[in-house]
C-alpha cells in the first residue's frame, strides 16, 4: 500500500526518522453528495427556480432508511412533500416522522430535540425562502450531528449566487433539474457549491422519470 | 502544494483489454460497446487505426475492413476497478492520487516534498513510469504546476510520441507550453472543435484569446468550462483517494495458546468491534485474516519447535460467500478453519484484521437492528415537541383511497418511531411538493400577447403543458370537477395546476421539485 511503502523509502533514506502512520482525514468519509459524506455536519441543498432539492432530499432518506436509520423531516404547515411520490420513490412513510411546524423557530427548536436525543440519521429541514436560521440554532444543531454521527440537511430556496444559511455549514450543494430532449426527459443535477473538508466541484446528473401524467 | 504531476493512461479500456489478453498485442484490437455485430467500436489500437478501423464504426464494419479484427467488452466495473488498481499502485509512489472522475485513466499525483526523497522529480516521474510499465500498462508522466496544464501537456505529448516522462521547470515555461498544444489533443467534443477550426482556433493560445462571454454563449457550457480549466479560473482542490483503511485488532497473549476455543473467543470479540466499525462507515467484511504468531521458544514436541523455529506466523484468510456484518457467520468460518490447525507451538499474538467492500442495503438493514439508535429516546423526543407545540406538530404521512390529490394522503399523529423498511430498490422519481391549501391563480386574460405568465413574469411565460388529467367525481354532493395540467414556464419551473370548472379558475397545487 501506498502509505508503508512511503514510509519505508522515507526510513531507508533517514534512519532514525520516525514515520507517522496516521490515517489521512479524506479516509474517513465518502466523497460526493450521499449521506456518508454528510453525516456528522450541517449542510444546504438549495435551488432557485428548476430546483430538484425535494427529489434529491429523498434520495437521502431512502439511503438513510436502507441503512436502518431512522429519519424525521421538518416541514411547514403550508406545504409539504406529495406522501404517494414518495412511496413511489420507495421510501418507507411510516417510518418517516414528520413534523410540521408553521414558524420556523419552532421548527429548529423540534430539530434540537430530535438531534439530541441521537435517535436519529438524518433530519431534514424545510426552509421558506424568507426563513432566517439564528447561529444560536446551528451551533446547538451541529454540536448534535458530531456527536450522534447525525446528517441536518437543510433544504432552502436560493441560487448559488446566494450565501448559505449560516457559516457552520459544511457542505453546501445545489440541486437544479434539467429537462432535456429525447427518452430521457428529466435530469436531475446535484452540484458541491461549498465543502468544507474536501473541497467543492463534485457534480453528478442522473436522469429522473417525471410523477404520473408528467412525460 | 507547489508540484503536481499528472499520469496519463491513453485509451484507458483498450489498455485493459489488452492486460485480460495479451496474446493480442500488435494484433488489431478494438474495444466495443456491445458483442454484437453492430456493438459499437469505442476505441480502437494503432494497428486497428492503420487498417482504417476507426471508433465510432460499427464492429461488423470494422470486421469487413479487417479480417483479423479483435474485439472484447470493457464494462463500466472494469474500467473502475482498473482504477482502483492504477491509484493503488501509484500510492506507492505519492501519498495523494487523485483519479479524473470524468475521465479514466488521467491521474494527478501531489509531487510536494519528493525530492529529498528522489534526489530529483525527474527520477521520480520515471519511477512512477516503470511501475506503470511494470503493472502493464502504457502510460505519459507529466510534472508540473497546475492541473489541466499537466493534462493537456501529457495528452499532446502521447499524440506526438515525444518522450513518455517530462518534468517542466517553472509555472511560465508550463504556461507558455500550454498555449501551444493542440485543441485536437483534448478529447473536447468533435462539433466543438469542428467550430473553433473555422474560426481558425487550433491550439490552446488561440482557444485562451477568445472572449470568455463569447466562447459560453457560441459554444456552449462544456466549451465554456474547458475554458476556464485552461485559463486557470477553475482550479478545484485537489480531491485524492482515499488510503485503503487497515481494520484490524491485535492481542498479545501472556502466556502461549494451543487450543481453538481461547483464540475463538479472542476472535469474536475482535469481530464484534470490527463490524461495528464497518459497518459505521458503510462496508461490510468481504474477508478475514486472522494472523497467528507462534512462540519461538516453549514447550511443545521437538518438530512443532522445529517447524515454529521457520514458521513462526501463519496468516489464514476466510472468506463469506458474500459480504457480510454478521459476526456470527464469519466466526463459523474462521472456527471451521482454526480447528483444521496444529497449534502445539503456542499462539503468542493474535491478529484479527478484515478487508471491508461497500455493503448492500440488505447487509446494513441487518446491521441496523444491533444500531446504535435507540428508537425509545426518540419516542421521548417526540413527546417533547408534542408536549411543547401540540399533537398535530408530530405525523406521518399514511396513504388513502382517494380520487383528489389531498384525498390521496392523511397526516397521522406519530407517537412512536418505528424502524425502516424501505422499498427493493430506489426509483429515481421526481418528487412534488403539495401546497396545504391550493393557491389561486390570476384568471387568464382571453388575449395573452406574452404568453400566460402562470406566476408573474419573474417566472416567464408558459413553453410547455401537459394535461388535462380531468379529476371529476362528488356528483351527489358538491360536484368536483379539475383539469390538472403540468405547466413549465421559462425559467424551466414545472407548476402542477388545475383548472377548477365549477369555481372556473385555476389553482397552483403544487410544484415539482
Amino acid at each position: 500500500m501506498g502509505e508503508p511503502a512511503i514510509a519505508e523509502k522515507i526510513q531507508r533514506r533517514f534512519p532514525g526518522v520516525s514515520v507517522s502512520r496516521g490515517i489521512p482525514l479524506s479516509v474517513s468519509r465518502p466523497a460526493g453528495w450521499c449521506l456518508g459524506a454528510l453525516r456528522g455536519c450541517l449542510s444546504e441543498l438549495s435551488g432557485d427556480r428548476s430546483r430538484a432539492t425535494l427529489t434529491l432530499a429523498f434520495e437521502l432518506v431512502f439511503e438513510a432508511q436502507a441503512g436502518g436509520e431512522p429519519v424525521a423531516f421538518l416541514s411547514s404547515t403550508a406545504s409539504a412533500f406529495f406522501p404517494p411520490d414518495v412511496a413511489a420513490t420507495g421510501v418507507d412513510l411510516e417510518a418517516l416522522v414528520v413534523v410540521r411546524l408553521a414558524d420556523v423557530l419552532k421548527r429548529l427548536r423540534a430539530a434540537v430535540h430530535l438531534a439530541r436525543s441521537g435517535a436519529f440519521g438524518l433530519l431534514i429541514i424545510d426552509l421558506d425562502a424568507r426563513d432566517r436560521v439564528p447561529a444560536a440554532a446551528l451551533t446547538a444543531l451541529v454540536g448534535h450531528a458530531q456527536q450522534h454521527d447525525l446528517a441536518v440537511v437543510f433544504l432552502t430556496e436560493k441560487g448559488r449566487g446566494h450565501p448559505s444559511v449560516g457559516s457552520l455549514i459544511a457542505v453546501r450543494a445545489e440541486a437544479v433539474r434539467k429537462k432535456v430532449s429525447g427518452k430521457v426527459r428529466h435530469v436531475c443535477q446535484v452540484e458541491i457549491l461549498k465543502d468544507k473538508r474536501r473541497g467543492p466541484g463534485f457534480l453528478r446528473r442522473e436522469a429522473y422519470r417525471g410523477p404520473a401524467g408528467l412525460c | 502544494m507547489d508540484r503536481l504531476a499528472c499520469v496519463d493512461l491513453a485509451a484507458f479500456p483498450l489498455q485493459l483489454l489488452l492486460k485480460r489478453h495479451p496474446e493480442w498485442r500488435g494484433a488489431p484490437v478494438v474495444v466495443v460497446e456491445h458483442d454484437r455485430p453492430h456493438g459499437e467500436i469505442l476505441w480502437a489500437d494503432e494497428t486497428a487505426r492503420g487498417v482504417h478501423v476507426r471508433p465510432g464504426m460499427r464492429y461488423a464494419q470494422g470486421l469487413s475492413l479487417c479480417r483479423t479484427l479483435r474485439a472484447g467488452v470493457v464494462s463500466r466495473a472494469e474500467v473502475e476497478g482498473g482504477v482502483q488498481q492504477v491509484v493503488r499502485l501509484l500510492q506507492a509512489h505519492s501519498p495523494e492520487v487523485e483519479p479524473n472522475r470524468e475521465e479514466p485513466g488521467v491521474f494527478w499525483l501531489n509531487a510536494s516534498g519528493l525530492v529529498p526523497l528522489y534526489g530529483s522529480l525527474e527520477v521520480w516521474a520515471r519511477e512512477v513510469h516503470r511501475a506503470l510499465e511494470e503493472g502493464g500498462y502504457s502510460a505519459c508522466v507529466v510534472v508540473g504546476f497546475t492541473r489541466h496544464a499537466t493534462y493537456a501537456l501529457a495528452r499532446a505529448w502521447q499524440e506526438l510520441l515525444l518522450d513518455s516522462v517530462a518534468v517542466l521547470e517553472d509555472p511560465g515555461h508550463e504556461a507558455a507550453l500550454l498555449r501551444r498544444v493542440p485543441i485536437a489533443c483534448l478529447g473536447i467534443p468533435p462539433d466543438i472543435q469542428v467550430t473553433l477550426s473555422r474560426l481558425d482556433v487550433r491550439t490552446v493560445g488561440e482557444f485562451l484569446e477568445l472572449p470568455a462571454r463569447m466562447v459560453r454563449r457560441r459554444l456552449g457550457d462544456v466549451a465554456y468550462r474547458q475554458y476556464r480549466r485552461f485559463a486557470g479560473s477553475l482550479e478545484t482542490p485537489f480531491d485524492p483517494a482515499p488510503h485503503p483503511v487497515p481494520f484490524f485488532e491485535t492481542t498479545d497473549l501472556d502466556e502461549p495458546v494451543d487450543r481453538v476455543e481461547p483464540l475463538l473467543y479472542l476472535v469474536e470479540r475482535h469481530l464484534e468491534v470490527l463490524v461495528r466499525r464497518l459497518a459505521a462507515r458503510d462496508l461490510a467484511v468481504a474477508a478475514l485474516l486472522i494472523e497467528l504468531t507462534y512462540a519461538r521458544q516453549g514447550e511443545g514436541t521437538a518438530e512443532a519447535l522445529h517447524r515454529a523455529a521457520f514458521e513462526t506466523r501463519r496468516v489464514e484468510r476466510v472468506r463469506p460467500g458474500a459480504p457480510t456484518l454478521d459476526p456470527g457467520r464469519l466466526l463459523e468460518l474462521a472456527r471451521l478453519r482454526l480447528e483444521g490447525l496444529r497449534l502445539e507451538a503456542g499462539v503468542v499474538r493474535l491478529r484479527v484484521s478484515v478487508r471491508g467492500v461497500k455493503a448492500g442495503r440488505e447487509q446494513l438493514q441487518l446491521f441496523a437492528h444491533r444500531r446504535r439508535r435507540d428508537l425509545a429516546a426518540a419516542g421521548r423526543a417526540l413527546a417533547r415537541i408534542r408536549a411543547e407545540f401540540g399533537d398535530d406538530a408530530v405525523v406521518t404521512a399514511r396513504l388513502r383511497d382517494g380520487y383528489l390529490p389531498e384525498a390521496e394522503f392523511a397526516w397521522v399523529t406519530a407517537d412512536r418511531v418505528v424502524l425502516p423498511r424501505p422499498g427493493g430498490s430506489h426509483v429515481k422519481q421526481m418528487v412534488r411538493r403539495i401546497f396545504s391549501i391550493p393557491e389561486r391563480l390570476a384568471p387568464r386574460s382571453r388575449r395573452e400577447p406574452d404568453g400566460w405568465l402562470l406566476r408573474g413574469a419573474g417566472h416567464g411565460h408558459v413553453v410547455d403543458s401537459m394535461g388535462p388529467f380531468i379529476v371529476s367525481g362528488a356528483w351527489w354532493d358538491t360536484s368536483v370537477h379539475r383539469e390538472y395540467h403540468f405547466a413549465e414556464t421559462r425559467d424551466g419551473s414545472v407548476f402542477w395546476v388545475y383548472y377548477d370548472r365549477p369555481v372556473r379558475r385555476w389553482f397552483l397545487q403544487g410544484v415539482v421539485e
